[in-house]
């Protein structure tokens, strides 16, 4: 019920916005503030529910498909940590819209809401196609919000922006319809499948139109060519979403459908690992020299997210809450600043850093607020920043220390330009005359207070965000295999059997690690490193011993939960059969 | 009352900080700030119960300390850290001092920020940077340890650039934060690299220490050291950045843009000593790595000759104290690289009196002038401000090591253990004398271009100077007691060994593993004594000689308060080699906004013109009859139809 209404209610708002009067922003916005709440409720609710899923409701067939087309959602840890960002950031939109859009609010209301649904969907749906639905479905409220309320350059900006993200998913609808005519249906586990039975170059173009949708829309370079445009143009709210809720639909692709359904050779792994970390150095380069306030956080953001993207592909056994953590620390403290931005250029009639400056003085208050939002996003420990950054560095460590130490340099280059833009903002004197525009409200400066909070709480007690974490266990495997056709079932029961040994072996084999205490793996790593060093196998072998002695119990532990993981695979073995 | 929880201790700080931040912000908007009275009682009040909390611990603690774990922090697969604290002979003298000498600062700051517009944001930085700083010495696992390591940095850029009007204030603030950045990501990946030998685990203090006495009991330390190596290396990065040794000194000159209190805490007593801090904590991990122990020597060595010669050519009171802090790091890291943390220690400590008092003096004398740092328009001021005067002396005798003076038993001990511990010992020994020397001439230029001589400033301000409130001087009579005093914790030659016996649980395994290795020279502590003491008066005679008799400072229009001879913003050569490494940053940002993204963006806007050429084009095709757009139309639907029939129909 919960999964339904997050993706239906939206559309059901924005219809019932509908209703409202255009001229009477004090009516609609009150409505729109109602059901903003509602939904950061629900998806509150939604978090503490854990795992779910909705009944499997068959909607269409594709022509050329064996099976149908499920309207079917299901929400694990990272989806409905996604919707909590869309929900939430969309709520602060609604009520910093409210002070800087008077007279048309209602469209800007009802098109944040067909966003958030879209949104929602993309992050919830279990179906294949129902997702590329959804994440195309995205693009649009967008594109009409920017072109409708965004800045000077909106038109080009509205049309660059739809055409750039239409394009660069065109090639993975063919993909994803040529995957679903081979499969029984379009569920994750049935595309695996399917995908095992091509040769390797199809597995390949496939898995390069799959790349290429979630390139351009997280985006990484060099596909990053919409995102300064678009975010500079777009209202500050919208900004906000794009960033802190819609760009990560690109990583959400990457982590929910491109690894478990291709089996990733060493080959491409690499590679986006590397183009992860070249966005990161390159967002950070541009936004050393970026003058326009919002092109500077739109570069910033998309160092972030290249860094998220490079610790995805790390694959780590620690990857998934440390990306996870990462973006919900990216999407909170990147929606804030692009939100402040958008107050400071209310206040001041611009949006260039150079020709700001002085706000800590003119406006004390918000000068504070943007200060203390620039520190949260510098990853200073004791913010969620802080714990993403710090586990995905941990995890490219696991690859080398050269990602690492490139990771590392983007931390510094971060510091730079961030400390550059609180100087021009907010620091000196103003460098220019102007006539003070509207405040921030209390309603606006709060409820940005309450995202800096959060980020507080969630780098304290990370938990809160970790232990939402399930995603593909064993259950939602399950949850997919019955939904499957019956007759599908039968045909597919031979054909399951090669799938868990390939296809999803190394997801399962993720799993498996995840639940592992990781001194094993560090052993393992140790003796690899020592083996780098030029050790010989005598002496690494006691060294290892020496080490397994020390953490004995550990150890123990360690064999105790692999054993039991074991026993309840082979129980669900059996139970499958 | 021992069994306070730990906890309390950081507690204080953060709640006033939380406190006067509220009211920071409350009262921001109107025109008359909240009661000054009021504000710094609060901001005293609770660094001062943290202080007395300390005490109590202490008192009571355990000869192997107490160690508490909060809740949990971190936890995910590869990561498990608690929030944990550890309470031992270590971190009882680094949080007496840091909460006592922090109380007695913000008492001081009362009086120095008086009618600052920023006053209570002042204070909740203050407050922060003590939680910040208790939360660093107190943690038990270096990933908390890292949490405090920030925040002294962000409350350190926080404080440089208070007066945020001033553009070049806050340029020295990034620049404060930004090498403190490098510093910090040597400690980050330092983590790392421990975390691939043995665990997340490791990262606490106890199971690394474990962990290292294993390595031994089982004769695998060769086996280990290139990694822990190398992460010896990347933590002492993290060191020379936040303790401002060579190469990233640099920010520590520029960070005296902030108010004087702030140098005297943060830049002189006690942030810009976690470093040391940092390599005693690990004592037992640098050990087992006499290599880079070996680095950490010279490292000190050269930044202690190199500030205390930059310190001759300062004209800014402020900088030559800077400079003079930069030198003293550089002594306390070659006492820890010759395997003597307990003597690095107590150098911190010693240090930390006598440093803050002369800073709290330089503070008063400024006070007095009206912001005047100039020390070439200073002169005589010890006929209008006896008790400053009075103060800075002492502190002056301390830092130059003059006999019976807290720096005399901690320098001679430094320079004692660098004799008998540090290979080439007699080399590291005449450098760390000669510096002393030097320290002795640039200190006593000091005091007499300030204190002595006539009044070179105008003549309208000679009628205002006056002696700093009493708020002001409690604490700078209190800290010049220490000045004097604090070395008889430890005063080797006279038989006392109590701060040598309080930190033994925590370093002596360290050091008697170290020097069990080594043939330890025996030489009559006496002579080192008699050698020290020469080094001040020479180094005292010489000062009186050149700046005391003969050389009348002279004044440059042109130049300002710039060092003799050279740029305002001159910071010795070490600034060049940083513009280096920041002109190639921009020249790489150059080219990829200029070049790379210029590139792409041409091949964008390309492939979208030809589109829309080829899609005007097309558009002559298009038909302009209703009834042939419908034909064509119902021929598209038959076609589509037939397409789905052949590849198997709907269903």
């Amino acid at each position: 019920m919960l999964l339904h209404l997050l993706v239906l209610a939206p559309f059901a708002a924005a219809i019932l916005m509908m209703a409202t009067s255009k001229e009477d922003p004090k009516s609609s916005s009150r409505l729109a503030f109602l059901f903003g709440f509602a939904f950061v409720a629900m998806s509150i609710a939604l978090i503490a529910a854990g795992n779910q899923a909705t009944e499997a409701i068959e909607w269409f067939q594709i022509p050329g498909a064996k099976g149908s087309v499920y309207y079917y959602l299901y929400s694990h840890g990272l989806g409905a940590w996604m919707v909590f960002l869309s929900t939430g950031l969309s709520l602060v939109a609604l009520i910093t819209g409210r002070n800087t859009f008077e007279t048309n609010y209602r469209n800007f209301a009802i098109a944040i809401f067909a966003l958030m649904g879209a949104m929602n969907g993309t992050f919830l749906a279990a179906d294949a196609v129902l997702f590329f639905f959804f994440f195309e479905a995205m693009v649009f409220p967008a594109a009409v919000l920017i072109a409708g309320f965004g800045g000077a350059d909106r038109k080009k900006a509205a049309m660059t922006f739809a055409i750039y993200t239409l394009v660069g998913s065109a090639p993975m609808m063919v993909a994803l319809w040529y995957l679903v005519s081979m499969a029984d249906n379009s569920l994750v586990l049935s595309l695996a499948v399917a995908l095992q039975n091509l040769d390797p170059s199809m597995q390949m173009t496939l898995l390069l139109c799959f790349l290429l949708a979630f390139l351009v829309k997280t985006p990484v370079f060099p596909f990053h060519g919409w995102q300064a445009i678009t975010y500079a143009e777009a209202p500050a709210p919208l900004s906000a979403i794009l960033t802190g809720a819609m760009s990560k639909a690109g990583v959400f692709g990457f982590i929910a459908w491109i690894l478990p359904i291709f089996p990733l050779s060493m080959k491409v792994v690499d590679g986006m690992l590397w183009l992860g970390l070249l966005t990161a150095i390159y967002g950070a380069l541009m936004a050393l020299r970026a003058t326009d306030g919002k092109k500077l956080l739109a570069f910033s953001s998309m160092s972030h997210l290249g860094l998220a993207v490079a610790g995805v592909f790390s694959l780590s056994e620690s990857m998934l809450p440390a990306v996870l953590v990462l973006l919900v620390a990216h999407g909170l403290s990147a929606g804030a600043q692009f939100y402040l931005m958008g107050i400071a250029e209310r206040f001041a009639g611009t949006r260039n850093i150079e020709q700001l400056g002085g706000l800590a003085a003119r406006n004390p208050v918000f000068g504070s607020l943007f200060g203390f939002v620039a520190v949260l996003s510098l990853a200073v420990p004791g913010t969620a920043g802080f714990v993403g950054e710090f586990t995905v560095l941990m995890s490219l460590w696991d690859m080398g220390p050269l990602p690492a130490l490139v990771a590392g340099l983007c931390l510094i280059l971060s510091a730079a330009y961030m400390l550059r833009f609180v100087q021009k903002v907010i620091f000196g004197k103003p460098a220019r005359e102007y006539v003070d525009g509207k405040r921030m409200t209390a309603l606006e400066g709060s409820s940005i207070s309450i995202m800096g909070v959060m980020l507080l709480v969630f780098g304290m007690h990370p938990a809160f965000i970790t232990n939402a974490l399930q995603l593909f266990d064993e259950s939602a495997v399950q949850e997919m295999n019955k939904v499957t056709h019956p007759a599908a079932v039968q045909e597919s029961q031979t054909v399951e059997a090669s799938a868990d040994t390939t296809g999803e072996a190394e997801v399962d084999e993720n799993i498996a690690a995840v639940a592992q205490p990781m001194t094993e793996d560090d052993l393992r790593q140790l003796d690899s490193n020592l083996k780098a060093n030029g050790f010989s196998d005598e002496e690494r072998a006691s060294l290892i011993a020496q080490l397994k002695a020390m953490s004995e119990s550990e150890v123990a532990d360690a064999h105790e939960e692999a054993a039991e993981s074991n026993e309840a695979n082979v129980k669900e073995a059996s139970e499958n059969e | 009352m021992t069994n306070l929880p730990l906890w309390i201790i950081p507690l204080f700080p953060l709640l006033g900080t939380i406190l006067l931040g509220t009211i920071a912000l409350i009262s921001s908007g109107s025109k008359k700030g909240p009661s000054e009275g009021f504000v710094g009682a609060l901001s005293v009040l609770f660094p001062a119960i943290s202080f007395l909390c300390v005490v109590l611990l202490a008192f009571g603690m355990p000869e192997e300390g107490i160690r508490q774990t909060l809740c949990n922090w971190i936890d995910i697969p590869m990561l498990k850290v608690d929030i944990g604290f550890l309470f031992d002979g270590l971190s009882r003298v680094m949080l007496l001092f840091v909460t006592g000498i922090g109380s007695l600062i913000a008492l001081y700051s009362i009086g120095y920020m008086h009618g600052d517009r920023g006053f209570t944001r002042f204070f909740a930085y203050i407050n922060l940077f003590l939680f910040s700083m208790i939360v660093l010495v107190l943690s038990d696992s270096l990933l908390l340890t890292f949490l405090g390591w920030e925040g002294v940095g962000l409350c350190s850029y926080l404080l440089i650039g208070f007066w945020n009007h001033d553009l070049n204030n806050c340029k020295a603030a990034n620049k404060a934060f930004i090498v403190n950045r490098v510093g910090d990501i040597g400690f980050l990946l330092g983590m790392l690299c421990l975390a691939t030998l043995g665990g997340s685990a490791i990262l606490n203090y106890d199971a690394l220490n474990k962990f290292i006495e294993m390595l031994i009991a089982g004769g695998h330390v060769e086996l280990a050291t290139p990694i822990i190596a190398v992460a010896g290396l990347l933590f002492f990065v993290g060191c020379t950045g936040k303790s401002a040794q060579i190469p990233l000194l640099t920010w520590l000159p520029d960070a005296m843009a902030g108010p004087t209190p702030v140098s005297a805490l943060i830049h002189a007593a006690t942030m810009v000593t976690s470093g040391v801090y940092l390599l005693a904590r690990l004592s037992r991990m640098f050990s087992v790595i006499p290599e880079v122990l070996v680095v950490v020597l010279i490292v000190g060595m050269l930044t202690a000759f190199w500030a205390a010669v930059a310190g001759l050519f300062q004209n800014d009171i402020k900088k030559v104290l800077a400079y003079s802090t930069i030198s003293q790091l550089g002594y306390m890291f070659m006492a820890a690289g010759a395997f003597a943390f307990d003597a690095s220690i107590f150098h911190v400590f010693t240090h930390a009196f006598f440093k803050a008092a002369l800073f709290l003096g330089a503070g008063a004398v400024i006070h007095a002038l009206a912001g005047e740092q100039d020390m070439r328009r200073m002169g005589g001021l010890i006929k209008k401000t006896p008790v400053t005067a009075c103060v800075m002396i002492f502190a002056f005798l301390a830092i130059i090591g003059f006999p019976g003076f807290a720096g005399f038993w901690s320098k001679d001990l430094i320079l004692e253990r660098l004799y008998t511990n540090a290979p080439f010992g007699e080399f590291f020994y005449f450098a760390g004398l000669l510096t002393a020397v030097i320290t002795a001439v640039y200190m006593g230029r000091l005091i007499i271009m300030t204190f002595f001589g006539e009044y070179r400033g105008s003549k309208e301000k000679e009628a205002h100077i006056h002696e700093a409130p009493a708020s002001m001087l409690i604490p700078m009579v209190i800290l010049a007691f220490g000045a004097v005093f604090a070395g008889y914790l430890w005063a080797d030659s006279m038989g006392i060994k109590f701060f040598e016996q309080t930190l033994a649980p925590v370093v002596s395994d360290a050091q008697n593993y170290a020097l069990g290795r080594i043939s330890v020279a025996h030489v009559n502590p006496m002579t080192f004594a008699c050698f020290g003491t020469a080094a001040a008066l020479l180094g005292m005679i010489i000062a009186y000689v050149i700046y005391g008799t003969k050389r009348l400072p002279r004044l440059h229009k042109k130049w300002g308060s710039a060092p003799e001879g050279f740029k305002a913003d001159w910071t010795f050569f070490f600034d060049y080699i940083h513009e280096i490494f920041i002109v190639m940053t921009k020249a790489f940002a150059f080219i990829a906004d200029m070049i790379v993204d210029k590139i792409l963006q041409g091949i964008q806007w390309t492939v979208g013109a030809i589109v829309e050429i080829v899609g005007d084009g097309v558009s002559s095709f298009q038909a302009r009859k209703v009834r042939v757009q419908l034909t064509l139309s119902l021929v598209g639907v038959v076609a589509l139809i037939a397409v789905v029939l052949m590849t198997g129909g709907l269903i």
